[in-house]
């Protein structure tokens, strides 16, 4: 082989090698112990005024109708089962959907901040997805930024008129590509690079992890539209019980 | 269904004072992520080892299993720390691409090896607290820390309604397979989306039930469980305050050196 040959090969090898050591992309959770002490205090603090915003409307509903208890407890378990099942991915890598994209759009970003930190809270101690020390970081970047622009595009797209299908897609997809954006900012901010500060760490991180995330935004921007589509077809009450579906818009 | 749930039923640290464990865990996560150093995060990985394998009676090769789970994200994340691109070589290691470097620092390399340590010892210390202690005693734990009850009842509700759901998903995959329903990537597709929807409305329907059963039984906006408790014993905070003041010693010096 020539030199250039098997540099090619090397370059194949790695690409490989690093494609085939993703069989598990969890959605992009902040590992336990990952960020510096300082971090998890600041980001922790940034969520508490969604959080108490997603409490007091969560209060709300509940003196208005206490049923709404027990659907939104089911709606957190609905959220947890299905970002935990595996969804199936052109890699073959096993990998998870956030859920919060169709959360959002389904329920209120301002309820699904409050479910999201549960969630996040369970697959921390039960599945090992994340963690305490990083729970303000990740709640931030799943529960907070990711649901609240997907529900911003769904919005804009209604008032746009566009098609229901489109519009669902681009949320879900949208929320997932920024939920993975504000996390490699957080990386990058707490890990700067020694030549480029973190504008370069930025850059850097959303590389590192392009591969795993852009395919798997795409397909829970699908998976999404699937799913409503089913609600759409079998649970009308359902849809209108939780607000999804106003009255005159059925007809 | 859920293994770590599973097994924390079977450990021996279970009947521990719920209390203790939580403490145990949160200050050591604690000075984990404060000193971030070498020595402390060895230290706490080989004691929550020795606790979570022999004391609790968790299986090794589990234990090994789940620390593991991670790695992705500790191997990619870290390679995004340690490698940069420059067109200045750095001292550790470069390889050169066109006119640009691949390139490392030994500073990097190091920080690397301590952020991939740290990680692991504060992923011990939450599963000594996930593998020994059942999630009904982490809430009654928040609960006495003045967590606001809503919240609470909510996180019980949800941790309940989990399995439920978790089972209904399961069989429908099940007889999904059986029926060929994830036999390529478009059918595999059709399915989970099917699966997911009929999950929501299963889920609504015993939402319906379950409130109604809530009102049968006087329900008022206030959900009452009992909670065994366990006694704290003296011999063991005595270990665990004299363990926590070693990793604060060891933090401090860490800190100052």
């Amino acid at each position: 082989m020539s030199k250039k040959q098997r540099k090619t090969v090397a370059v194949c090898a790695v690409l490989a090698l690093s494609l085939g050591i993703m069989p598990v992309a969890n959605a992009m959770h902040i590992m336990e112990g990952y960020l510096p002490a300082g971090f998890c205090v600041v980001w922790g603090v940034l969520c508490v005024p969604f959080l108490v915003a997603g409490f007091f409307s969560i209060r709300n509903k509940l003196s208005e109708n206490r049923r709404a208890l027990t659907i939104l407890a089911m709606s957190g378990a609905f959220i947890f089962v299905i970002s935990s099942l595996k969804i199936p991915s052109v890699t073959g890598s096993c990998s998870h959907m956030t859920g919060t994209g169709l959360g959002a759009i389904l329920f209120s970003p301002s309820a699904v901040s409050i479910l999201g930190i549960i969630v996040l809270i369970f697959q921390a101690i039960l599945l090992a997805h994340g963690g305490l020390t990083t729970l303000g970081a990740n709640t931030f970047s799943m529960a907070i930024a990711g649901p609240f622009l997907a529900f911003a595009v769904y919005q804009i797209c209604q008032k746009l008129k566009v098609n229901r299908k489109v519009s669902i897609f681009l949320a879900a997809a949208l929320g997932d590509i920024f939920t993975y954006c504000v996390t490699s900012v957080q990386l990058a901010m707490a890990y700067p690079s020694e030549s480029g500060g973190v504008a370069a760490s930025i850059v850097k991180f959303l590389g590192v992890f392009a591969p795993t995330q852009l395919p798997l935004a795409v397909i829970e921007g699908l998976l999404t539209v699937i799913i409503v589509i089913g609600l759409e077809t079998y649970a009308m009450p359902e849809l209108k019980s939780i607000g999804f579906i106003k009255e005159q818009e059925v007809r | 269904m859920i293994t770590i749930d599973m097994l924390c039923y079977y450990s021996k640290l279970r009947y521990m004072n719920a209390m203790e464990k939580f403490t145990y865990a949160m200050l050591t996560l604690l000075f984990c992520v404060v000193s971030r150093s070498l020595v402390l995060a060895i230290l706490v990985l080989i004691v929550n080892g020795i606790l979570t394998v022999n004391k609790g009676g968790i299986p090794f090769s589990r234990y090994r299993h789940y620390l593991t789970i991670p790695l992705a994200f500790l191997i990619l994340s870290t390679l995004a720390v340690i490698v940069n691109i420059s067109r200045t070589p750095l001292d550790a290691f470069a390889f050169q691409i066109g006119s640009y470097y691949l390139t490392g620092s030994y500073a990097s390399l190091y920080k690397g090896i301590q952020m991939i340590l740290t990680a692991l010892a504060s992923v011990s210390c939450l599963y000594f607290l996930s593998f020994n202690t059942p999630m009904t005693d982490i809430l009654s734990v928040l609960k006495k820390l003045h967590c606001p009850d809503l919240l609470v009842e909510l996180m019980l509700l949800i941790y309940r309604y989990i399995f439920l759901l978790l089972d209904i998903s399961f069989s429908i995959s099940v007889s999904q397979d059986c029926r060929l329903g994830n036999r390529d990537f478009r059918t595999s597709m059709k399915s989970f989306g099917a699966m997911a929807s009929v999950l929501l409305i299963r889920a609504m329907a015993k939402s319906g039930a379950l409130y109604d059963a809530m009102e049968a039984r006087c329900y008022d906006g206030r959900l009452l469980v009992l909670d065994e408790q366990y006694s704290p014993k003296s011999r063991e905070i005595f270990w665990i305050a004299f363990f926590e003041i070693l990793l604060l010693i060891l933090t401090i010096w860490s800190k100052l050196r």
